[in-house]
């Protein structure tokens, strides 16, 4: 009986809480900011108790982000890529290189660029190009989000590249168990020289995103596909927005019923506009369904 | 009612910004920032024109703000 007492007083304006349900108080507001801030700070601290428990269980296909690239560039007017062996391997080694040496970016900590994986495996590229994602559930995500970012649409869509490598591996990021995919684009010099007419001019080199690296000698590859895990991951993400989905849709509950029962009562209070309110928290549950685990680079 | 009109033109253009820029971390960030701000600014001046602000009143939209950011910002750096 206590108990709902309690929650009434929680949740329902009344005398007791001066005619204003008590979790919207600013003080309520303040303990709960402070206990979601709490939450996060358990979550990371748990990353590092036990490793195992945090991630983002998927399993990306190597073929499924080739194939859908290759759609998004036939939508485009342009010639689809063709997977490349020794740009899978690098794209592999690299997505490894992020993971042994738990950094997130297009440059390792230690100065590597990406375009040294490219040579590592022989390939002599003429243009390169390198997009990366993170957390994503399937290779559908992943694409579409690389297609709403700019400069990862321009690689996507780029004529100059005729060869697609991609490496995706599991692995602990900062953390959290993560699949990396990183997406390789080339094209080599005998791309450019594959219709030679006679009496025509040698056209100088032209590189970009990078230099051009000494060729190795073609190491034997093989792209390893990535293994599906069995055991059951809590998602950061997931958690995090179930959570705020729930404070969120409560606090609306309340405001509203505390909005109904103050104008029937005709109670007079000091307080700030319940619309303003609804309407900021209303925005805040749009964003919150907005937002989508995944992080391109 | 020409306030709430301001008032939620702001918050379509914070979800529009959220949608749009889904990949920019940083962008988002701002816009968060931003939203909280002109939501609280909003609150000041309505009040001010109604003549009826008091500190009870801002400290009420600061917190209702900074509630928002915190979820808003947790789900940012989780993505």
């Amino acid at each position: 009986m206590q108990f709902v007492e309690k929650l009434i007083h929680f949740l329902v304006p009344r005398e007791s809480n001066n005619h204003k349900a008590k979790i919207l108080h600013s003080s309520s507001l303040i303990i709960i900011a402070s206990f979601l801030i709490l939450f996060q700070i358990g979550l990371n601290s748990l990353s590092k108790i036990s490793p195992s428990i945090l991630g983002y269980a998927s399993n990306i296909s190597i073929q499924e982000v080739v194939n859908l690239t290759n759609q998004k560039r036939t939508e485009a007017g342009l010639s689809a890529l063709s997977l490349n062996q020794e740009l899978s391997a690098a794209a592999y080694t690299k997505a490894k290189d992020m993971i042994d040496k738990d950094y997130w970016a297009h440059t390792a900590p230690d100065g590597t660029e990406p375009w040294k994986f490219f040579g590592d495996f022989g390939y002599k590229y003429r243009y390169a190009g390198e997009n990366l994602a993170r957390d994503f559930s399937n290779a559908s995500s992943a694409v579409n989000a690389w297609m709403n970012s700019p400069t990862h649409r321009e690689n996507i869509l780029n004529p100059k590249y005729k060869e697609i490598g991609i490496g995706v591996t599991e692995g602990d990021l900062a953390g959290s168990d993560t699949t990396v995919i990183v997406q390789f684009f080339g094209a080599t010099y005998a791309d450019k020289v594959v219709q030679p007419l006679a009496g025509a001019t040698t056209e100088l080199p032209e590189v970009q995103l990078a230099t051009t690296q000494p060729t190795a000698v073609p190491i034997a590859v093989s792209v390893i596909e990535p293994q599906v895990q069995a055991q059951v991951l809590i998602s950061p993400f997931t958690t995090t927005r179930n959570i705020s989905l729930f404070v969120v849709g409560l606090l609306l509950l309340v405001f509203v019923i505390d909005a109904i029962l103050v104008s029937k009562r005709r109670i007079t209070r000091v307080a700030g506009r319940t619309f303003a309110h609804v309407a900021f928290l209303g925005m805040i549950l749009s964003i919150i369904l907005i937002l989508k685990a995944g992080n391109i680079l | 009612m020409p306030h709430y009109i301001s008032l939620i033109f702001i918050f379509i253009a914070g979800i529009i910004g959220f949608y749009v820029f889904s990949y920019d971390t940083n962008f988002q960030i701002g816009v968060a920032f931003a939203l909280a701000s002109a939501y609280v600014s909003w609150g000041i001046i309505h009040h001010t024109i109604h003549k009826d602000i008091c500190l009870a009143i801002v400290i009420e939209y600061i917190t209702v703000a900074i509630l928002g950011m915190v979820i808003t910002l947790s789900l940012v750096y989780r993505i």
